[in-house]
């Protein structure tokens, strides 16, 4: 899967994911509130049992009214009444609670009215403790609904999102299979233009032309450096990579040899500080797309008799030119695929891409310094 | 010695001097007319519920026995008569009443 495709699909099932994870706790908690409060309502079923069997009793006090009277006690309640003022008469509560119909979170209290007034008792508060089992149970079972629920709707979501980016897929495999193909079928013709350019030149058999022919032979170059770059990206996989001792000095010295005719063309002076024998260990197409990439584009963006300079040692790879520069806010969007801080001059922003990739690759270190209008210097450190 | 009884002795002579006040009053007439005085301040309290509202009522009535304004159903006035005015002053008359409250307090019946 594709890049762009796993961030399209990780947003779509982040989007259905919360939407319906929001949802579903939305209705859960309603689903809960209500069979919650049907569970406390049949339990207050029992406080109005137990407030008849009070009255009654009650009654049959006012009735005999003797030297002493023995309050109705009904086990696993507690009450307690009070007069037309609300003032206490009696109580069963260690400390009276306040006279009023609530659910606390242990306990039911409900108020009744008596008439006529027995005992002068004008109000029955009755309370109990919550019988906390069946919420126990309400609540094991919503957490399991909950989870079963999540992970179906995590499946379904996965399905859906495949659905949803089937047709992006296609489309993306369409698109990468005309460029492989388009690629493809660019590699014989540059290459024919740069092996007949070459032979022009070892057999002088065009001395009157030297400058076009050496404008062509720019071109070819950079129309083969392109081919190169839409290679490495349409069929950059690990398992054409051959991971070997590259004398990395003898390569950057060959490939500022490619370059020559770039930089006579923009008279650009270069200043080299290559120390010998810097041996790294990587695959050899990638150290030429690292370096390819980092002097074309010191070369693209630098003025016209600027100057480059190169230092490679057993630390790090330094490329430093005098061109154009970076705005600061442009310099960490520049690694991204098809990003170009500058459209002045010709290219798909893979440059910088493809070098990120292969510095991530080996775990090197990329370091891009900019003043606009004064230089750009990329550092790259090799790894301890 | 002697001082320090008597002056423990002052309150309980207090509400002895009292009880004796409400027993002259009103309930000696109870006693020799059969008046039920807990059948009395039952249906008080049935009907009233607070103290304070027991007081007014039988403030009330004592200072205008009527069988309208009685606690008591009319057909108990077939037997009895309607009690005489009282001849006490406001502020006896209230002590008495709540002596007589006290006497038969429900706070100190319920256990």
């Amino acid at each position: 899967m594709l890049a762009s495709e796993k961030k399209s699909l990780y947003r779509f099932l982040a989007i259905y994911l919360i939407s319906t994870f929001l949802l579903f706790s939305l209705a859960v908690a309603i689903f809960y509130k209500s069979a919650k409060k049907h569970i406390i309502n049949s339990q207050k079923k029992e406080l109005n049992i137990a407030a008849q069997n009070i009255k009654n009793k009650l009654r049959e006090l006012h009735q005999s009214f003797d030297e002493v009277l023995i309050y109705p006690r009904i086990k696993n309640f507690e009450s307690a009444i009070y007069d037309l003022d609300k003032n206490l008469i009696f109580s069963t509560f260690k400390s009276p609670p306040p006279l009023k119909n609530q659910v606390t979170k242990d306990r039911i209290y409900k108020v009744y009215r008596i008439k006529p007034y027995y005992l002068g008792a004008a109000y029955l508060l009755v309370s109990k403790e919550i019988d906390t089992a069946p919420i126990i149970f309400l609540q094991k079972n919503i957490a399991i609904f909950m989870l079963v629920g999540g992970f179906v709707f995590l499946i379904l979501g996965l399905f859906l999102g495949k659905l949803f980016i089937k047709p992006m897929k296609e489309s993306l495999q369409e698109k990468n299979r005309f460029i492989q193909d388009a690629t493809h079928e660019l590699n014989t013709p540059i290459s024919t233009i740069l092996t007949n350019i070459e032979l022009i030149e070892a057999l002088g058999k065009c001395q009157d032309a030297k400058e076009e022919l050496k404008r062509v032979e720019i071109a070819s170059k950079t129309l083969s450096r392109i081919y190169e770059d839409l290679a490495y990206i349409s069929f950059n996989t690990n398992l054409y990579k051959k991971v070997e001792d590259i004398d990395f000095s003898k390569l950057l010295k060959e490939r500022l040899l490619y370059f020559k005719s770039f930089l006579e063309a923009k008279d650009i002076k270069v200043q080299t500080d290559i120390k010998e024998n810097i041996i790294i260990k990587m695959d050899r197409n990638d150290a030429i797309r690292l370096i390819d990439n980092l002097l074309s584009n010191a070369i693209k963006y630098n003025k016209p008799n600027g100057s480059l300079k190169i230092v490679l040692d057993e630390n790090e790879f330094i490329i430093e030119d005098s061109g154009i520069g970076i705005k600061k806010s442009d310099l960490s969007k520049l690694t991204q695929r098809f990003i170009r801080a500058n459209s002045s001059e010709g290219g798909f922003g893979l440059g910088l891409n493809i070098v990120n990739e292969i510095v991530k690759r080996y775990n090197f270190e990329l370091k891009i310094d900019s003043i606009v209008n004064k230089g750009t210097k990329v550092t790259i450190k090799w790894k301890k | 010695m002697e001082k320090v009884i008597f002056l423990l002795l002052i309150p309980l002579l207090g509400i002895y001097a009292n009880e004796s006040e409400l027993e002259k009053n009103c309930l000696k007439c109870h006693e020799q007319n059969q008046l039920p005085s807990k059948l009395i301040y039952k249906r008080y309290l049935l009907k009233y519920s607070t103290p304070t509202n027991i007081k007014n009522a039988m403030f009330n009535y004592i200072k205008n026995p009527d069988p309208k304004n009685s606690i008591m159903p009319p057909q108990f006035f077939l037997k009895f008569e309607i009690k005489k005015r009282l001849d006490l002053d406001d502020e006896t008359l209230k002590r008495d009443i709540e002596l007589f409250i006290k006497k038969y307090d429900i706070k100190k019946r319920l256990k």
